[in-house]
């Protein structure tokens, strides 16, 4: 019944791994019965799920099959045309704090007018709340998150001399300084290079063992099984959804995609 | 203070009130939102006018804030339906709305002091003798004073929104989540935009009130790499622009505020060329460099490879290098010149060495074998 993450080498996972909680708890996220669309034309279709804490889930699906626009409506930044979701059981806008969420990086504008630092306090701000300004203790909360991602010498840099792959680890700073219990990250392997892809799931790795459910937009099916725990099999349904050694089979991936799929991992 | 003086500290304190919401407009890429709204707080004025038949209303003021939120409100509503892009919007919302009050005015209001000339150039070189009495007392120009209050109240709210304006410019989707209310940002400073083109376009016309709010920060932007530098520094360049507008028209015996619009135009190409990060001239010096630096590279990599091979002494000799790589003699002498005189490369009679520096080099670019 639970399920056992496939990879056992890492060294963070000495510390104890809580178990991935049975779903009769209160679940991270819960998505019940949503349907989102513009202009009467679904994008996502009665949508159901239930994710467990503590869990690393892949949201996968071919182009256009709503993975982004699913993140957001959990985030509250798209409405609804029916139904309703639950961050351990209240709605979004009661649990903000709880949340950290790690847009597309081709999302800003990297050539804005700031540091590597500031953008990684920015992560603090909804913590902070109106009118209050960042200081020393945003300060050292975001030099220790960049120590964590490995850019702390970069801190003064302005970020358009960023490549792509430091500007994605700004970004999981900038979410770890929110120290959220749920990540929401939408494509952190777009467009990076094999060494801040291992960084980047060494560090989503080490959320997990401290507990923290990650949900992650994915577009690498090769590297379900090997990165993710659990799957989310989405085209503008819910294809499938559990953990990747049930769900992720050949069957659900060819509903998926539609038959297309050439990129289904030998096992 | 002389009225030499005023004009010069009116169109100081406006062009640095113009400055701070320019800033924001040039990060959101909306700069020609300032041209548009510019223009269409003219249609609020009009209606405000025709409304209470008073210019001192400040019904007037009120209409033409809430002609520069239709505005917006208006672009956005046509860029939503996806049939007109952002700018195509801008450019059918202004002319409509900046036309319908040109003709408001000469059919309602021709003989009122409301005409098309003084709202695009403005009149700022009368703007002292409107002053502002307050039981007996003279409190200054009207426009110095409309001017101040409108500095301060820009100050006032981006030192207070400081932090929520950046967010919401940077990433509108992470400040949503915060819950910062990006919209509701949005709009206000759209409001703040609305107010500074009411208040600047009386004393100094609507093209100028363009050019103060876009030019300064977009020539701040080229020589720093921080807001709040941004910030202070396109006010400080606002500011110079104005006053060497000023001096310019004095000695040219031009518009006031021709000269100035002229003047920040000056300023930013003076920056677009000689910033020093980003300046054209810093640009073309680092792409020489790196031309020479590479050049170099590509040479100590050469002789590095054929370093105790059989080809060695053809290879390396320095006659026959421009042939090996496909140099000009001219660059190829040029190149080992440089190398020579940073210490990478050695010649004796009819050979190139590398000296341990450039044996270092060459293993470092890791294309060396």
């Amino acid at each position: 019944m639970m399920h056992q993450s496939h990879q056992s080498h890492q060294s963070h996972q000495l510390q104890p791994v809580p178990p991935p909680t049975l779903p009769a708890a209160v679940p991270a996220v819960a998505v019940s019965d949503l349907t989102v669309a513009y202009r009467e034309q679904p994008v996502l279709w009665d949508i159901d799920l239930h994710v467990p804490t503590g869990v690393l889930l892949a949201i996968v699906g071919p182009n256009g099959a709503g993975k982004t626009t699913l993140m957001k409506a959990v985030l509250g930044l798209v409405k609804p045309a029916a139904g309703q979701v639950a961050i351990f059981g209240a709605p979004y806008h009661q649990q903000r704090q709880r949340v950290g969420y790690v847009p597309q990086r081709g999302s800003v504008d990297w050539d804005f007018p700031t540091s590597v630092l500031d953008v990684v306090m920015m992560g603090r701000y909804g913590a902070l709340g109106w009118f209050r300004r960042p200081g020393r203790n945003e300060r050292d909360l975001a030099l220790a998150a960049l120590q964590q991602v490995k850019l702390e010498a970069y801190a003064a840099r302005q970020i358009s001399q960023l490549s792509g792959g430091q500007q994605q680890r700004v970004f999981l700073a900038r979410a770890l300084v929110q120290d959220a219990d749920i990540y929401l990250m939408d494509e952190p392997f777009q467009g990076v290079d094999a060494v801040t892809e291992r960084a980047i799931i060494e560090l989503l790795r080490e959320l997990r063992a401290r507990g923290k459910t990650v949900v992650v937009v994915h577009h690498d099916l090769q590297t379900v099984p090997e990165y993710f725990d659990w799957v989310t099999l989405l085209n503008v349904r819910r294809i499938a959804h559990g953990p990747v050694a049930e769900v992720f089979t050949e069957a659900n991936l060819s509903r998926t995609y539609g038959g297309r799929t050439t990129a289904m991992p030998s096992r | 203070m002389t009225s030499q003086q005023e004009v010069q500290l009116i169109a100081a304190v406006i062009a640095a009130a113009c400055a701070l919401p320019g800033v924001f407009l040039v990060l959101r890429r909306m700069a020609m939102m300032s041209d548009a709204i510019s223009h269409t707080v003219l249609f609020g004025i009009v209606v405000g006018f025709l409304l209470t038949r008073d210019l001192g209303s400040p019904l007037l003021f009120l209409g033409a804030v809430l002609t520069g939120v239709l505005t917006v409100s208006l672009v956005e509503l046509l860029n939503q339906t996806r049939l007109v892009k952002q700018d195509a919007a801008i450019g059918l919302v202004f002319p409509v709305l900046f036309s319908i009050a040109v003709i408001l005015i000469s059919r309602f209001a021709g003989n009122v002091h409301l005409d098309t000339d003084a709202v695009l150039l403005g009149e700022l070189a009368y703007a002292p003798f409107d002053r502002v009495e307050w039981q007996g007392i003279d409190l200054g120009p009207r426009a110095l004073l409309v001017g101040s209050g409108v500095l301060l109240f820009n100050l006032g709210f981006i030192g207070l929104f400081y932090k929520e304006l950046k967010l919401a410019t940077f990433d509108p989707a992470l400040a949503a989540t915060f819950g910062f209310l990006p919209v509701l940002l949005h709009y206000s400073l759209m409001v703040i935009v609305s107010v500074t083109a009411v208040a600047a376009f009386d004393a100094v016309g609507s093209i100028l009130v363009i050019a103060l709010m876009i030019a300064p920060p977009a020539t701040a932007y080229l020589l720093t790499e921080r807001l709040g530098t941004m910030l202070w520094l396109s006010m400080l360049i606002g500011v110079a622009s104005a006053l060497a507008g000023y001096w310019l028209a004095w000695v040219l015996d031009v518009s006031i505020a021709g000269s100035m619009a002229t003047m920040t135009g000056v300023l930013f190409v003076g920056a677009f060329l000689f910033a020093p990060e980003r300046g054209l001239v810093a640009t073309a010096h680092r792409r020489t460099r790196q031309r020479w630096a590479f050049a170099q590279q590509l040479l100590v990599v050469h002789l590095h490879n054929h370093a105790g091979s059989s080809d060695e002494a053809e290879e390396c000799s320095p006659a026959a290098l421009h042939g090996h790589l496909r140099w000009s003699p001219d660059f190829a002498a040029q190149v080992l010149q440089r190398a020579e005189r940073n210490g990478i490369v050695r010649r004796d009679a009819e050979r190139l060495w590398l000296t341990e520096q450039g044996r270092k080099l060459a293993q470092g670019t890791g294309v060396g074998g």
